[in-house]
């Protein structure tokens, strides 16, 4: 079983050539005949962080210059998470034709996801920098913290990607049951408001393991280090997350391809 | 040196319909008490194949026959490494190729070129291989300029002369086909023949699942009569194939 996955695992590594592939035409087929291409992205991303900002920052009663970069980290952290839980869900129904066509590894499908949702956060995150370089970077020592955060950001969604696209070629009505839940996450996870605003329900914000995800990746940029716990609840759920994804999708791995 | 060895492979297909496929259905199910009067699980099990012990060498050139849904097809698949069998094991030496839905596995959205690269990896190739071959491949398929163009704009013997290009472009030590006759038009299948007994004469074993008795008796040196998801003989073309004949 372990033999299994691990193999698969590295497998899938190697084919990098195939994922980078498959990740890059699902992109450039969304945006095949635009002349921008994939800055629609960049477009309708920085439209939502200007019209969210504007509003909720009167509402909250920020002040712009902290309030907008503090947003739109998060917004595009999110996105990036949140789209890579939802396509990951789908990855191997998606994948199905190719699947029952040839057998190449099965986890390359999950990390063309993530790698489809890289380039795309490559893509949203030219906002965030010139955001910053508006507005100014807060704490440059703290920037460098960003990249390991990141990794450590993209572990997490990995394993939750395996999981999900692992039950939903099984279960197919969980999709949609997964983008609901992502929809409740969005609001109950501090992206548009700041942890600490939300005074009288905390322990929302205090028990909700996304809300040390992505303050991991925001604190960074926004000037501070993760406290020692977000970088604790980061690193125990990335452990655990891949120890229990990599039992599962080694356990139900040769099942795939009858489910698809 | 190539082989592939079954050793007592059984594979049961799960069917799944609306109601096995629902996470909702399954947790509602756990809460009834009475399990007789309800509705099935929604998972029909087939058993495709039924405890299937068979060995190809070296040499080989094995036509699969049998009626439709005795199991051919998924008996390739299951010697492709796609389908594991739930009992006993496969074991193979070299590389598989399966061309087995010729018309399968290509993005509607990109061009032919795209397409070549993807399907070529998609089947195993390197991407020094891709690259070394693609024109090759371009230039057996015939279709020019059309290859700039993306696969949704193509007629379906064009898809089909590309997608015959890329998989028999891999160099294969284990050929796996599956009634891949009847390509684009006449000119072409002449082509594609021609192909096909070079990829034959390469291969060190080839296994043909086809309805063409006549075909199956001259490129094949040995038949293998499924039935049922059983093996009902095995040996030498002609006695098999005869046997077969005798029987439908």
């Amino acid at each position: 079983m372990f033999k299994h996955i691990f193999d698969d695992l590295k497998q899938s590594v190697v084919a990098y050539r195939l994922w980078t592939l498959l990740g890059w035409l699902e992109i450039r087929q969304r945006y095949a005949r635009s002349r921008v291409g994939p800055f629609w992205l960049t477009i309708s991303m920085g439209v939502m962080i200007a019209s969210i900002g504007i509003v909720y920052g009167t509402l909250f009663g920020q002040k712009m210059s902290d309030y907008l970069p503090f947003l739109s980290i998060s917004l595009v952290m999110w996105t990036m998470f949140a789209q890579t839980v939802q396509e990951g869900s789908l990855a191997y129904i998606n994948g199905g034709t190719y699947i029952r066509q040839a057998a190449t590894p099965k986890l390359i499908y999950i990390f063309q996801v993530v790698w489809r949702n890289l380039v795309i956060l490559a893509h949203n995150f030219i906002i965030v920098i010139v955001l910053l370089f508006v507005f100014g970077v807060k704490n440059w020592e703290a920037l460098p913290v960003f990249v390991p955060a990141l990794l450590l950001y993209l572990l997490n969604a990995l394993w939750i990607a395996m999981i999900a696209g692992l039950l939903s070629a099984r279960f197919r009505d969980l999709p949609q049951i997964i983008s609901a839940l992502i929809q409740i996450a969005f609001y109950v996870t501090p992206i548009i408001y700041r942890p600490n605003a939300l005074t009288r329900f905390s322990f929302i914000v205090a028990c909700n393991p996304l809300a040390y995800l992505i303050e991991l990746v925001r604190a960074p940029l926004t000037g501070q280090f993760p406290s020692l716990l977000t970088w604790a609840v980061s690193i125990g759920m990335a452990i655990v997350g891949w120890a229990v994804a990599l039992v599962t999708t080694g356990r139900y791995l040769k099942r795939i391809p009858y489910w698809v | 040196m190539a082989f592939i060895e079954l050793k007592g492979a059984t594979l049961d297909l799960p069917i799944y319909d609306v109601q096995g496929r629902s996470l909702k259905k399954q947790v509602l199910r756990m809460g009834r008490r009475n399990k007789i009067a309800e509705d099935t699980d929604g998972v029909i099990v087939v058993r495709a194949l039924d405890n299937v012990d068979l060995r190809f060498e070296r040499g080989d050139r094995i036509g699969l026959i049998g009626r439709n849904g005795a199991g051919k097809s998924t008996l390739l698949r299951t010697m492709a490494g796609i389908y594991s069998p739930t009992h006993g094991t496969v074991e193979s030496e070299g590389k598989i190729v399966p061309l087995l839905d010729i018309s399968l596995g290509m993005d509607d959205n990109s061009t032919g070129m795209q397409n070549i690269r993807l399907r070529g990896l998609l089947l195993g190739m390197t991407d020094a291989e891709v690259k070394e071959k693609i024109g090759g491949i371009a230039e057996f398929c015939e279709l020019g300029d059309y290859l700039d163009l993306p696969l949704r704009t193509y007629s379906s013997g064009m898809r089909v002369r590309l997608a015959f290009a890329v998989s028999t472009a891999v160099d294969a030590e284990i050929l796996l086909l599956d009634e891949v006759m009847g390509v684009g038009d006449a000119s072409f299948m002449h082509k594609a023949e021609e192909r096909l007994a070079d990829l034959h004469s390469r291969a060190e074993i080839v296994v043909l699942a086809m309805h063409a008795n006549s075909e199956i008796r001259r490129v094949c040196n040995k038949a293998l009569w499924m039935d049922g998801g059983r093996v009902r003989a095995f040996g030498p073309v002609e006695e098999v194939v005869a046997a077969y004949e005798a029987q439908v």
